[in-house]
């Protein structure tokens, strides 16, 4: 503080904001998350207990936990949920396998070339819309390369996205297309950091390298896994450019996901009240199942 | 060195504050060429009145819950709305629409003039073609039916007149074309997509979806099961992978030539005539919607322009939606590639001579043979469960009878008519 | 590394195989956008696929760039995705450090960092309604700086996190050593902990980055003309009711990811040794 008034208000300043430090450094994040989160909180609850008409000059009536009830008679709600359980499973566990595999493979046969792993990112690097919109043409029963490559291997053509028991299952395999890079870079950079000793010790013990992979890399590795499993269930739970433009939630509802089933009835049944419920089911959801994640993988200190 | 940055990050960020300059008149468009239209409309209205025009394009899909937001939250962010014709009654029934008819007035005028289409007036009154206007039409669309002319004569049909016919080449191309040809395609996606190929062969078989007074629901009725066997039968002779198509998969197998027959919007029309998109110039066929027990009769689908309640400049904006309507400008607007709704344009002579408009008299026929989508405020809700119940009887996860009952009680459900 | 034994050949070329295969995996698609952006579209459809565009064009370029506004949508989502990147750096990097060496009475530093993540939580698609409300009444609604506060506010959570678990990783005796020497916290924060930090801001960074660059569903209904419509929504754009520009999607996406990869090859070198000091101790 070199302001002219003097070293003394300068000090008096500097001690004020060293006393207050760990006050200080959390507030902006702290004030920005609050502000953005408070009034959309108060809004989704007073929505959810209440009949919000799409006419503006008809006034809010109280609905009690009417919106919460038809949660449990609401067919959609119910395909909707069950599809997302499936999606997220099923998607972060193949990103997450495929994501450890590939970095255990590169961790130990190719350890200098920066630029594959940043060419293997690649996926994640595009726009989402555009995405969607490329394996829309991949899968394209016609015209689609996947179903030309099929042809060529002699095996049946598939209507893919367009086939009810492979939807789902496209759906899944585009998303990991795109996010295995995620868990792939994580792994990787776990890997990275693990320590030489433990290793040596077991490798003067005769361990194989299944052993050493199961009783250290794996042990060593459960906090990066537990974050990063943490981070795509978090997102995999709201997907919705994907769906929204490779399925459209069909055919016959296999893909329709929660977060798609929210935005319509948000936006096109133009019933806030009752999407608010099924956003504050879903929070509650995630929140519950986030802390007795975090207490199960230990994180919290 | 991070103090200074922040500073730095604080100006930039103010600095990016600058307020909206709003225009004269706002007004919402999708993108595509129906908002690229009404654009360049509002550029030349610029130049000639003064007055300036904002034109905010969303994505189509997005279009809806943009002016819907504004329109329940009273936010005078838009001052013209352009609509599907569909959404119409949710807007005016939940008072987001302006009533037309003082604003007619003032302009010493009746209502629009008789030039316009009669069924393209008619959507824009909420009620249906009985209550007051609540927007005008700006874009004419309604589906017509495209075939490959010389396919259809290979195999014995030599111009379609009802689906029978249709069926009958589609089935005969189809078994000729050995998995990689077909007869018929159609949208089949969840949704707008089925619904919307649906409805016109429902409609040819004299079925509706509500009884002439709103009673009744009458989905699964006699009427409803014949249009669905043929709609099942039309499947059976189409590619595998339907259910997941929408207008341009299907235009697309068209103009590629892997199918020989399609219902599709009048747009595809340019496509097809074009040989950069197009492998079958000069080979696609139109008429309007064959017929089944009953005349056919296609689905309307037209951009209408409306005023917002809560919008700021409610004159001007009617000053500019009458000028676009104008004979004048609605022939402008046709050049740029958007179907009109006034017949003068239809048959004016300097148009329908050009090849690129060589299907305004097919169209023109189409719209007048058309029926709008049951008008109800909450369509998209009946749009989407119907569209679920279409989507599995094609899927075949589900009978066609199951999914004509399921339709029916979801329908039921959602209007609480029983 | 000892426990990496020499491997004998045919298990390395296994190795290679399965990571050839890898490549080719994620590289086809890419190359597949960036083979229709030059293809006609009547050669997208054709049957057999082009392999390679036999015709190649730059019409879909022009179409996107030079017909319609897409540099300036993606001027907009440069100056949205710089702007939110640095706000939540900074922001996450105070808080983070914050967690990471302050004690707080009780439990509240686990209460804290676990409401921060929590935040990231709501499901985005009903909170755009008051966030729409808000804005609306603030005259906010289609500015740049609207979608910059909620973009921060979505990247925050993330941004804190990994820097918290980065500075957890760092010895505190460093800074313990400055504050000696006479150097206060705050000192210590800015002139010890940060610089080494480097690679955690890089790869943080890399991931806000991302994750504003391509953001969709805020934008669709905070952002209306020109004036702050950023590149995603231009892209879905070009999905109209009729008609889907297949080639123009493909130029713009492709060009999309440009920058982003460009900005991942000036920082790689810190980029893996940056995540896994963010992310082993969680």
């Amino acid at each position: 503080m070199t302001v002219s008034i003097g070293a003394k208000f300068g000090n008096s300043f500097e001690r004020w904001f060293e006393r207050h430090l760990r006050v200080l450094m959390l507030a902006p994040a702290m004030l920005v998350l609050l502000t953005l989160t408070i009034f959309p909180s108060i809004y989704m609850i007073v929505a959810a207990a209440t009949r919000i008409s799409p006419n503006p000059d008809l006034p809010w009536q109280f609905a009690g936990a009417d919106n919460f009830l038809r949660l449990l008679t609401d067919e959609q709600f119910h395909v909707g949920l069950w599809n997302t359980l499936l999606f997220t499973v099923f998607a972060v566990g193949a990103e997450f396998l495929l994501g450890l595999g590939l970095a255990l493979l590169l961790d130990r046969y190719i350890r200098r070339l920066n630029f594959l792993k940043t060419i293997l990112m690649l996926p994640m690097m595009l726009p989402p819309v555009a995405v969607a919109i490329t394996w829309k043409l991949i899968y394209e029963p016609q015209f689609g390369v996947l179903n030309e490559i099929m042809f060529r291997l002699g095996l049946p053509l598939q209507a893919w996205a367009g086939d009810v028991r492979l939807a789902m299952f496209s759906v899944i395999v585009a998303d990991v297309w795109q996010w295995t890079p995620f868990m792939f870079l994580l792994m990787l950079a776990g890997l990275a950091s693990l320590p030489d000793e433990p290793y040596e010790a077991a490798a003067i013990d005769g361990a194989s390298a299944w052993r050493q992979f199961w009783d250290l890399t794996l042990p060593f590795l459960k906090p990066v896994i537990a974050i990063a499993l943490l981070l795509r269930i978090m997102d995999a739970l709201r997907l919705f450019d994907l769906v929204f433009i490779l399925t459209g939630g069909g055919p016959a509802d296999r893909t329709k996901t929660l977060s798609l089933y929210i935005y319509q009835v948000a936006y096109r049944f133009a019933d806030p009240s009752y999407a608010a419920a099924i956003s504050l089911f879903v929070l509650f959801t995630t929140v519950a199942f986030s802390t007795w994640f975090i207490k199960r993988m230990r994180l919290a200190d | 060195m991070v103090r200074k940055f922040l500073f730095s990050v604080v100006f930039a960020l103010s600095s990016l504050m600058a307020t909206n300059a709003w225009a004269d008149i706002t007004v919402l468009v999708p993108s595509g060429s129906e908002g690229d239209g009404l654009r360049a409309a509002a550029a030349d209205y610029a130049k000639l009145k003064g007055t300036k025009v904002e034109i905010v394009q969303a994505p189509y899909s997005n279009v809806f819950e943009q002016a819907a937001n504004a329109g329940q939250t009273k936010s005078g962010t838009f001052d013209i709305v352009l609509m599907d014709d569909p959404w119409i009654p949710f807007f005016a029934e939940n008072a987001h629409l302006e009533d037309l008819t003082p604003y007619f007035k003032k302009a010493g005028l009746e209502g629009p003039d008789s030039d316009f289409l009669s069924k393209s007036l008619a959507v824009c009154r909420n009620p249906y073609n009985k209550g007051p206007y609540v927007c005008l039409p700006y874009v004419g669309n309604a589906q017509m039916f495209f075939y490959d002319a010389a396919k259809f004569k290979e195999a014995g049909v030599e111009a379609p007149k009802t689906w029978d016919d249709v069926l009958k080449a589609a089935k005969a191309l189809s078994e000729k074309g050995g998995g990689r040809y077909f007869g018929y395609v159609f949208r089949g996606g969840q949704g707008n997509p089925v619904v919307a190929d649906f409805m016109p062969i429902f409609w040819s078989y004299g079925a509706d979806m509500f009884n002439g007074d709103r009673t009744k629901v009458t989905i699964d009725t006699p009427a409803g099961a014949a249009a669905m066997k043929t709609f099942m039968a039309l499947r059976d002779v189409s590619p595998k992978g339907v259910e997941s198509y929408n207008a341009n998969e299907v235009g697309q197998a068209l103009a590629a030539g892997t199918a020989a027959s399609s219902i599709n919007w009048p747009n595809w029309v340019a496509t097809f005539e074009d040989p950069s998109q197009s492998k079958m110039v000069g080979k696609i066929s139109y008429s309007p919607i064959p017929a089944g027990t009953k005349p056919g009769s296609s689905e309307i689908g037209h951009w209408t322009m409306g005023i917002m309640a809560a919008a700021k400049n409610k004159q001007e904006a009617f000053d500019f939606m009458l000028w676009a309507t104008s004979p004048e400008q609605m022939k402008i607007s046709a050049q740029r590639g958007n179907p009109p709704v006034r017949k003068s344009i239809f048959t004016d002579p300097s148009l329908t001579s050009q090849e690129k408009f060589r299907h305004y008299p097919v169209l023109m026929q189409a719209i007048e043979a058309s029926t709008p989508r049951p008008r109800h405020p909450k369509w998209p809700e009946i749009e989407n469960a119907f569209g679920i119940e279409l989507s599995k009887a094609v899927a075949g996860t589900e009978t066609p009878e199951e999914a004509l009952k399921r339709s029916q009680a979801a329908v039921e459900e959602i209007t609480g008519i029983k | 590394m000892a426990h990496r034994r020499k491997s004998i050949g045919i298990q390395r070329i296994a190795a290679y195989a399965t990571i050839a295969v890898a490549l080719v995996v994620t590289l086809f698609p890419v190359y597949w956008i960036a083979a229709n952006s030059f293809k006609y579209d009547i050669d997208i459809f054709s049957i057999p696929p082009q392999w390679v565009p036999a015709n190649p064009t730059s019409k879909h370029y022009h179409a996107a760039f030079v017909e319609r506004p897409f540099l300036i949508y993606a001027l907009n989502s440069l100056i949205i995705a710089v702007s939110t990147t640095l706000v939540s750096v900074v922001f996450g990097s105070l808080a983070g450090y914050a967690l990471a060496r302050f004690q707080y009475p009780g439990r509240w530093r686990y209460q804290i960092s676990f409401w921060i993540l929590s935040t990231r939580m709501m499901p985005p698609i009903v909170t755009i309604i008051p966030l729409y409300i808000a804005f609306n009444h603030l005259g906010m609604l289609n500015t740049k700086p609207a979608v910059i506060i909620a973009y921060t506010a979505f990247n925050l959570p993330f941004a804190t996190w990994m820097m918290k678990s980065y500075f957890q990783d760092l010895p505190v005796e460093l800074e313990e050593a400055a504050m000696v020497d006479g150097d206060t916290r705050w000192g210590a924060f800015l002139h010890v902990a940060l610089p080494l930090a480097r690679p955690g801001l890089a790869a943080t960074a890399i991931f806000c980055l991302i994750i504003s660059w391509n953001e969709f569903l805020l934008a669709l209904i905070l952002t209306l003309t020109e004036r702050s419509q950023t590149l995603p929504i231009g892209i879905a754009g070009r999905v109209t009711q009729y008609n889907t520009y297949w080639g123009e999607i493909s130029a713009a996406g492709f060009t999309a990811c440009i920058p982003i990869m460009l900005f991942a090859f000036v920082v790689q070198k810190h980029l893996v040794r940056g995540i896994s000091f963010g992310a082993v101790k969680g």
